[in-house]
């Protein structure tokens, strides 16, 4: 199945603990410098987990500068509009649309689409109802009753899910065709995959792709906890010592058009989606195969997708995640396409954290760097390669990729599987 | 379109407010009966709306035979077990390990959470005084219990099914608020016809039937508050009509590439022809009056079917009974098919069944290969004065005896995501 039309990347947004712009994330993921730190949202001296990715002095006013929106949107929005506009200023596109006649404009705001991987929600929207729920006591006829006195009439608007999908349409006028999924981790991969899809199929020119997500809030903690899926101060992806993952928070977003479309406005173009796969592994929510079933037949339909062979890939940017099962399992799944020798390998949470909707769209935004860099850059946090993962190629340091071609990969809850083929 | 591949629409599952499966919804439909009535899952006596759609009685869970599953399953995820089960048995197939890689699933699903009487005991723990203290948060049995936290999650309703019928390829969970369904059920046919899938398990599920659900419609005041008249609450394109009425259920359709389809002799509903995909980018809750949204995703949808307005018999419509809703979508309808407006029947399956959020989409869908399938249309039940906006060809009173060519389905959610899929009677494929 060759691609039906070449689609071409042509800007980039991203934030995180990091930092405020692809530019910046690099620079502290070359340097080495990991941004997990004390959580600060909330006192979490005495938790079981204390440290995570979390975006410090964190000004929201002037990442969205609409203040009013603000009464519509919450902390994980805030993230994903802002990465958003960076890559749409990025790209040039209102300065081309400026240019347009109405006709012309008409047409570009209904052939640009909008894909979005959002995380769903955040248990900390139900709070705003504990004012009420203290007030009404007990009684659902008073929460009923008083329910207008306590809670913000926008409540529902501020809460859905798909904010950033509708407030970039508004804010820039884009009308094309568009999808919000909340998949857990791979939901950045999916409206990536989708926005590369709608492009491909002729239905819009362009799309934005954006990935957001803010799961550092009490009781999603405490769940993940609970779960094991948490480590201590560091996140040792591959390492003989990992112990768990660790969250971040914040957002990324690319611009993608079809080659054509990007030519035709005379775009820079910074690389291209070369192809994608996609697997689930349906053993329930949390348990995955140890084989690395379904990462392993994500890639190979990810490589058959863009007509190339395993041996033309030059860098692999794992999951990475720091779990003891899903480290272990990603890497059977990479020897088994890759056979004995598989590329360089890397992961980017451990700089940063693991940004669930948003990492598979950060790190493709990473990855796109790095190709352009010609740097594999090391997980600085590693200190000894797990002996049962083999001689299997992930270093501290840094290397160079073996060629133009990078595979991303990002893995769910539901035993969910996404594989990313991006050049520069 | 030469070569591209066609989508077969074989088997179907439904659970609405009225009917626990295909067979009683469509009854249900064609007769105009409404599933509204005064709230029973809760005590609903303070709120300013008190009625809604709900699902009636267990009678849906019988099939689900597994404890374990339905332990993991909220609400609405019980509702999404049993219409998908109901569509898997219907459709005769199911995935093996042979085939497994080559089945996908899409579902629209709600909003994320826990339920609400996980919430009231956090509060009772954890927020008596208003706030959330994280101290107590930390000996919480609510914020400690995996269970409570896999119910909540986005991605536990997908995750449930793959499980049961060991779907192995692509899979996604999709949230558009009210146009869930829809784009979940357009994006499993783009699957199927780029040659990611050869079969996929499609649908939407919601239930927000909950005091919190009904406090975010009552605050924005979007919901019916005709009370003392449950029944009649939900009248589209009515020109006394003054909100919707909220329902839950789930709707789910097993597609099927077209010739594999053919070749086992399976029974085709519909093909699954086109989907039309646009943003309003208006205002969070409407679409612009002119109809300007959802007519780029209608006229999408026909294109992306290689079809024309001509060919259209029948569109069920997104009417929510609203009163922008309704007059955007009359706009849209009579921008999209000019001159031939008034020979495409409209009906509302709202005006029945309330509206089903997440679900609508996949339910209506659902309702559209049935509305082929048999050559009937369901009625919009309700409708006694037509508003002079919505100037359509509602199909009132009784079903309507037609043959369908091609049917439309909209679904135009909050947040401005607007999905039009459009169905083709299998006679009419060549």
């Amino acid at each position: 199945m060759a691609a039906a039309a070449k689609i071409v990347v042509t800007g980039c947004g991203a934030l995180c603990a990091a930092g405020q712009s692809p530019a910046e994330i690099w620079d502290a993921v070359r340097a080495g410098r990991s941004a997990i730190g004390p959580i600060t949202q909330w006192d979490a001296a005495r938790w079981p987990a204390r440290v995570a990715g979390e975006i410090a002095g964190l000004e929201p006013f002037k990442l969205v500068t609409d203040r009013k929106l603000h009464k519509l949107i919450r902390r994980s929005d805030v993230f994903g509009l802002y990465a958003a506009d960076r890559a749409i200023e990025d790209a040039g596109l209102p300065a081309h649309r400026e240019r347009l006649d109405e006709a012309a404009a008409t047409a570009f705001n209904d052939g640009t689409g909008v894909y979005v991987g959002a995380g769903g929600g955040c248990y900390a929207s139900q709070y705003d109802f504990f004012p009420l729920l203290t007030s009404a006591g007990e009684s659902i006829e008073a929460f009923g009753r008083e329910l207008g006195d306590t809670v913000n009439p926008m409540w529902l608007l501020r809460t859905l899910p798909n904010n950033v999908l509708c407030h970039i349409g508004i804010r820039h006028t884009l009308k094309g065709p568009n999808a919000c999924v909340t998949n857990h981790s791979v939901s950045g991969t999916l409206a990536l995959i989708e926005a590369v899809e709608g492009l491909r199929a002729g239905e819009a020119d362009r799309a934005v792709a954006v990935g957001h997500d803010a799961p550092i809030e009490p009781q999603m903690v405490l769940y993940y906890h609970q779960l094991g899926l948490l480590g201590g101060e560091v996140l040792r992806p591959y390492d003989v010592a990992r112990s768990g993952s660790l969250f971040g928070e914040g957002a990324a977003a690319l611009v993608l058009e079809t080659e054509a479309a990007a030519a035709a406005r005379g775009a820079t173009v910074q690389g291209a989606i070369l192809g994608s796969g996609y697997a689930s592994e349906a053993q329930g929510l949390l348990p995955i195969r140890d084989d690395g079933d379904g990462l392993a037949r994500a890639i190979a339909a990810a490589l058959d997708d863009a007509g190339i062979r395993a041996a033309d890939v030059g860098m692999i940017v794992g999951h990475a995640n720091g779990t003891r099962q899903s480290d272990a399992s990603e890497a059977a799944g990479i020897r088994a396409v890759f056979g004995a020798a598989p590329p360089p390998v890397t992961g980017f949470k451990w700089a940063f954290g693991h940004l669930i909707a948003a990492s598979g769209t950060i790190e493709t935004v990473l990855a796109l760097r790095a190709l352009r860099e010609r740097v594999v850059p090391g997980v600085a946090t590693l200190e000894r390669l797990d002996p049962a993962l083999g001689d299997f190629p992930v270093s501290s340091e840094a290397r160079a990729p073996t060629s133009e071609v990078a595979l991303v990969l990002s893995r769910g809850f539901g035993g969910t599987n996404a594989a990313l083929l991006v050049r520069a | 379109m030469a070569g591209e591949r066609r989508v077969a629409v074989t088997g179907l599952g439904l659970v609405t407010p009225v009917g626990s499966d295909v067979a009683a919804t469509w009854q249900a439909l064609l007769a105009g009966r409404s599933g509204v009535s005064a709230i029973s899952l809760f005590d609903a006596s303070g709120f300013p709306v008190r009625i809604a759609a709900e699902v009636k009685g267990t009678a849906h869970l019988d099939a689900i035979d597994d404890r374990r599953v339905l332990k993991s399953a909220n609400r609405s995820h019980r509702f999404a077990l049993a219409a998908a089960d109901e569509a898997m048995r219907d459709a005769g197939i199911r995935p093996t390990p042979a085939t497994r890689s080559r089945w996908g699933c899409a579902v629209g699903t709600g909003m994320m959470g826990v339920e609400f009487a996980e919430l009231v005991a956090l509060h009772r723990h954890s927020g008596a005084e208003g706030t959330l203290d994280t101290e107590r948060l930390l000996t919480d049995d609510i914020a400690r219990d995996p269970m409570v936290f896999c119910r909540s999650q986005s991605a536990a309703g997908a995750s449930l099914l793959l499980k049961r019928y060991g779907i192995g390829g692509y899979a996604t969970s999709v949230h558009t608020a009210c146009a869930s369904g829809g784009q979940a059920v357009g994006t499993a046919m783009k699957l199927v016809r780029r040659g990611v899938c050869d079969w996929v398990l499609a649908g939407g599920f919601d239930s927000m039937i909950t005091p919190i659900g009904l406090a975010g419609f009552c605050l924005l005041n979007a919901v019916s508050p005709d009370n003392d008249a449950p029944e009649r609450a939900s009248r589209p394109f009515d020109a006394t009509r003054n909100g919707f009425v909220l329902g839950e259920g789930a709707g789910f359709v097993v597609l099927e590439e077209w010739a594999s389809a053919r070749r086992r002799g399976a029974r085709i509903y519909a093909e699954l022809a086109g989907d039309g995909n646009s943003l309003s980018s208006y205002r969070i809750t409407d679409s612009h009056p002119s109809g300007d949204g959802p007519i780029q995703a209608m006229r999408q949808a026909l294109a992306s079917a290689g079809a024309t307005t001509e060919e259209v018999d029948y569109l069920n419509a997104h009417g929510t009974s609203t009163p922008m809703n309704d007059r955007s979508e009359s706009a849209a309808a009579r921008a999209v098919f000019g001159a031939r407006v008034k020979q495409v029947a409209v009906s509302s399956t709202k005006s029945v069944m309330g509206h089903l959020i997440a679900a609508a989409g996949a339910v209506e869908a659902a309702v559209c290969a049935l509305a082929i399938h048999h050559g009937r249309l369901p009625v919009n039940a309700n409708l006694r004065e037509l508003d002079p906006d919505c100037d359509l060809d509602i199909v009132r009173e009784v079903p309507r005896q037609r043959r369908v060519r091609l049917a439309m389905s909209n679904s135009l959610g909050f947040g401005g995501s607007n999905s039009c899929l459009v169905l083709r009677n299998p006679e009419e494929v060549r």
